[in-house]
């Protein structure tokens, strides 16, 4: 399979499931990347279900919402949606990657993968057979700031299904056979990480541009932290940080709330442990440690080099988001976008490029990330500063304003399509305070900014500091090219293992 | 073996669930072109397919890779839309495109804002009917495919064993050569090559188009028919012939090149998709590695600890494709003892079979999955087209829960004793090189 695109999309409330199916998939990537015959979209077909025909006004409408509290204290939230027979649950918490302890990255991360390894009740192949037996699916991972867990199923199993959520939350044992057996496959992993050019360069960025902020950690931890992770680690986390207090689970699909109410109350009977409320992370805004200075990864064996720029952005709910979002469509969003115009299509210097606000809990950044051959590393990086300079400078013209809403306004509704992607919403504007019109208003708030806002937006956020700059590729042959970008530090890759 | 058969008497029922969400409307112009619509009135959006008979099958040596290529170029200009206007208009619209090439058909695709249909429909028939290739924009685009070749092949480990094994599995046959093509041959395809690539290939007779959502299925047809209706009728495009000898033994080869650890490819020559082993097949496939609880995923990864993680893809293909494992290993690993397990395995399922239950598993999990598929319009829509292009009718995806439904263990034992023969495999094994100076063809290429 070859295409036209890469499919390259970060957008804020996509953000936690993104980052649980990295980690979920990411034994399936590698076989999409081989694959030839198969479209790489049909990965991302995910599961939904349609409602029965209607009148459609194009207006844009969450199904109505049904809350209940389990007498443990979890916040239960349902939205019947039919009419294919089946069901998507999302339980959230804040247990993500910041919640760390000191030197153990990517223990949240790992902990939350090990809750299906056993339970008091059942072990590992126990709970893969009930699972899987039914056709249903069980994920769990992190982003930063949120530890998720996906169950999707059929509807009929939904009682089942939910029987061993709550068993995986309530009672894991990690056994310690199965922490061992992880973590081999995790230090295996990070060894063989190291020939995915791209992890490479995203692992390397995230720790140049955050330093030492909690976001600076390696989310799925690395070779130095996991190896020290015991067992009693993971009981010490699960005990501590995960909890029905801190917890929301929501539920879409073709089933009905005053089911999903009583289920939940079963299913979760007994569940303590955990905060009494949500941890928070100071919420910081400020210069980045290493703005000006030039990482360079060494990979000798690269024919090209893998580019990464970035710079200070905001935080899940902050007032700049929909200015800030129009700029980026315009600058890097679309496929008509400035940096595509001017890298892939002028050019034709890459097969990829995007720019995108990554926004956290309490923090964000603005980043590009792009690829090249070795010989125009240094073209590609001043083609894109030309151009994000460009927008910081002299904002956007109205017609291009006015085509970056009409492009996201129109594709918005792609958002709520399937049972998955409604879940993840619903979870994301209760957990960030979005506000329960977000989907509602989303479209009206994007089609007010104006020209000044953005502008505004664009000199806060298009580099108005010096970026930091991150490349993986042949240092021999890149180095000398990226003189006068600022201070080079070169490294080698292993040092990402 | 005889209870694994291509299709024959097979009548298969139409699965009620997906009767009901599959009331396609269709029709043919009297150009040729195919029409299929279906109405989902849930959001305000729409998502349009146009499926070609082409891919990689369809080329020859001197010119590998020229269908994506030219894909690339299907977005660079037409007589009304010229130059950057095809995805400026429809963004600027509320919509977005995208296309793949496969070996056997190159498939484009819209999402867009349901009151965008129109300006969709004048922009995919400018499109077909007059497309202008320029030598700038070639020169512009082929660079950027030898990006991507660069970064899905020769900067990626499994890229660059998959286009190996390629050329071991096929001897004879377009499938040997990978979809993006060669180096050299990206680099030398000409514009006169892409135009009767164009001519030949991109006639509406040559095409489905397939429109999924919040449609009025007649009044779409009255819009495709006054866009589409007058492009020309091109002549038939020749039939590809499979030459493909059979395959006497076991193929190997070995990649080197500087790696953490040793990895290990293997493809087993499969049928073709009209051939009802490939559902079997399917079933097979779910029993192996779908879910923490499959076989090989148990076996290989959890139990025996022997490999990080192991894969299996089987995908449809008109002529007979591969069934292809990749199994990613540890840096201690013995690449030789892990394909002994994983040969284990095969040869345990084809003399034992699998048992009712494991057989119910993948048959659930089958269902479920394809329910998710057909669950957004862009689902919806590509499903038709693959059905329809790669079986024959879209309707035969109707009835594939009713097929997998009747599979039996006799059956899977059957076509595993079948296709997991040691004479139908081709291995390729990575061996992790330390230094990484001699960076070989990729420095000539450079």
């Amino acid at each position: 399979m070859a295409s036209r695109k890469i499919a390259k999309v970060k957008n804020t409330v996509r953000k936690a499931a993104k980052a649980v199916r990295k980690q979920a998939t990411a034994a399936r990537k590698k076989v999409a990347q081989v694959k030839k015959a198969v479209p790489a979209r049909a990965k991302k077909l995910v599961k939904a279900a349609t409602a029965p025909k209607s009148a459609a006004t194009g207006e844009l409408k969450l199904p109505a919402l049904h809350e209940s509290t389990t007498s443990t204290g979890l916040r239960v939230i349902a939205a019947e949606r039919g009419p294919l027979p089946l069901v998507s649950v999302r339980l959230v918490m804040r247990a993500g990657g910041v919640w760390d302890p000191q030197g153990k990255d990517g223990l949240a991360d790992f902990t939350a993968r090990l809750l299906r390894r056993g339970t008091k009740r059942m072990d590992a192949d126990g709970i893969s057979e009930a699972i899987e037996f039914v056709g249903a699916s069980l994920y769990a991972g992190v982003n930063e700031d949120v530890l998720s867990v996906y169950l999707t199923t059929p509807a009929e199993h939904f009682s089942a299904m939910l029987d061993v959520l709550g068993q995986v939350m309530r009672e894991p044992t990690f056994p310690e056979k199965e922490v061992v057996d992880a973590r081999e496959r995790a230090l295996a992993q990070f060894a063989n990480d190291l020939d995915d050019p791209s992890s490479i360069a995203d692992r390397a960025f995230t720790r140049a541009i955050w330093g030492d902020h909690p976001y600076g950690r390696d989310l799925g931890g690395n070779k130095r932290t996991v190896s020290t992770f015991t067992r009693d680690d993971l009981v010490r986390f699960h005990a501590e940080c995960m909890g029905p207090r801190i917890s929301l689970l929501t539920v879409v699909g073709a089933i009905d709330p005053a089911t999903v109410a009583a289920e939940a109350e079963r299913a979760f009977a007994g569940w303590t442990g955990g905060p009494d409320a949500d941890p928070m992370l100071p919420r910081k805004q400020e210069p980045l440690a290493k703005a000006g200075t030039v990482l360079l990864v060494d990979k000798p064996d690269q024919t090209q080099s893998q580019v990464r720029l970035g710079g200070p952005g905001f935080w899940l709910g902050h007032e700049d988001y929909f200015p800030a979002t129009a700029m980026n469509i315009a600058l890097g969003g679309g496929f008509t976008s400035r940096l595509m115009n001017e890298i892939r299509v002028n050019r034709g210097l890459t097969y990829g490029v995007s720019s995108y606000f990554d926004t956290m809990s309490a923090g964000g950044i603005f980043a590009l990330s792009t690829f090249t051959k070795t010989a125009s590393t240094r073209v590609i990086i001043d083609v894109a500063l030309k151009e994000i300079h460009g927008v910081r400078d002299g904002g956007l013209k109205p017609r291009e304003l006015k085509d970056a809403q009409s492009y996201l306004a129109g594709l918005y509704p792609l958002r709520t399509e399937t049972n998955e992607s409604v879940a993840s919403v619903i979870a994301d504007m209760r957990m960030h305070g979005l506000g329960d019109d977000w989907v509602e208003k989303f479209r009206d708030r994007l089609r007010a900014v104006t020209p000044k806002d953005v502008a505004a937006a664009s000199k806060k956020y298009a580099f108005a500091d010096r970026p930091v700059i991150v490349v993986l590729g042949k240092a021999s042959e890149v180095k000398p090219l990226l003189e006068g970008l600022g201070p080079i530090t070169v490294v080698p890759a292993s040092d990402y293992e | 073996m005889s209870k694994a058969s291509p299709r024959s008497t097979a009548v298969r029922a139409v699965d009620p669930t997906l009767a009901a969400l599959f009331d396609v409307h269709e029709a043919t112009l009297p150009n040729g072109l195919k029409v299929r619509l279906l109405a989902n009135h849930q959001a305000p959006v729409v998502s349009l397919y146009t499926f070609f008979q082409v891919g990689s099958r369809n080329e020859r040596p001197g010119i590998t890779g020229i269908s994506h290529l030219f894909e690339h170029m299907m977005f660079n200009g037409a007589k009304k839309y010229g130059p950057k206007m095809f995805d400026k208009t429809l963004e600027s619209n509320g919509g977005r495109s995208n296309a793949y090439t496969s070996n056997d058909m190159t498939v484009y695709y819209d999402d867009f804002s349901a009151d965008a249909l129109e300006t969709v429909l004048d922009l995919e028939s400018d499109r077909m009917r007059s497309l202008r290739i320029s030598d700038q924009t070639l020169a512009s685009e082929r660079q950027v495919v030898m990006e991507e070749r660069r970064v899905r092949v020769d900067n990626e480990i499994p890229g660059m064993m998959d286009e190996e094994l390629g050329t071991l599995v096929y001897k004879a046959h377009a499938y040997r050569w990978p979809v993006i093509g060669w180096m050299a041959d990206i680099e030398n395809i000409t514009r006169d090559d892409c135009q009767e690539y164009f001519r030949t290939y991109y006639a509406p007779n040559n095409a489905v188009l397939y429109i999924v959502g919040d449609i009025d299925p007649k009044k779409t047809l009255a819009l495709v028919k006054r866009y589409y209706g007058n492009i020309p009728r091109g002549p038939s495009p020749a039939s590809v012939l499979n030459a493909e000898p059979e395959q006497k033994g076991e193929r190997r080869a070995v990649v080197r090149h500087p790696a953490q650890s040793p990895s290990v490819m293997i493809g087993y020559r499969g049928p073709a998709a009209s051939n009802e082993d490939t559902l079997v097949l399917d079933v097979v496939q779910y029993i192996l590695t779908k879910g923490e609880g499959s076989r090989l995923v148990k076996s290989l990864v959890y139990d025996q600890k022997a490999a990080v993680s192991v894969m299996l893809d089987w995908s449809w293909r008109i002529d007979p494709g591969t069934i292809l494992f990749y199994l990613e290993l540890k840096p201690d690993s013995e690449a030789a003892k892990v394909e002994a397990l994983l040969y284990a395995e095969l040869e345990k399922l084809a003399r034992e079979g699998v048992t009712e239950k494991e057989l119910q598993k993948a048959k659930n999990n089958l269902r479920a999955d394809h329910l998710r598929e057909l669950s957004t319009n862009s689902g919806r829509g590509h499903a038709l087209g693959h059905y329809e292009a790669l079986l024959g009718d879209w309707r035969e995806g109707l009835s594939l829960p009713t097929f997998y439904a009747s599979v039996t263990a006799e059956q899977v034992k059957a076509v595993a004793a079948k296709y997991f023969a040691p004479e139908r495999r081709s291995v390729v094994t990575l061996h992790p090189e330390a230094g990484a100076e001699e960076a070989g063809d990729e420095a000539a290429e450079a």
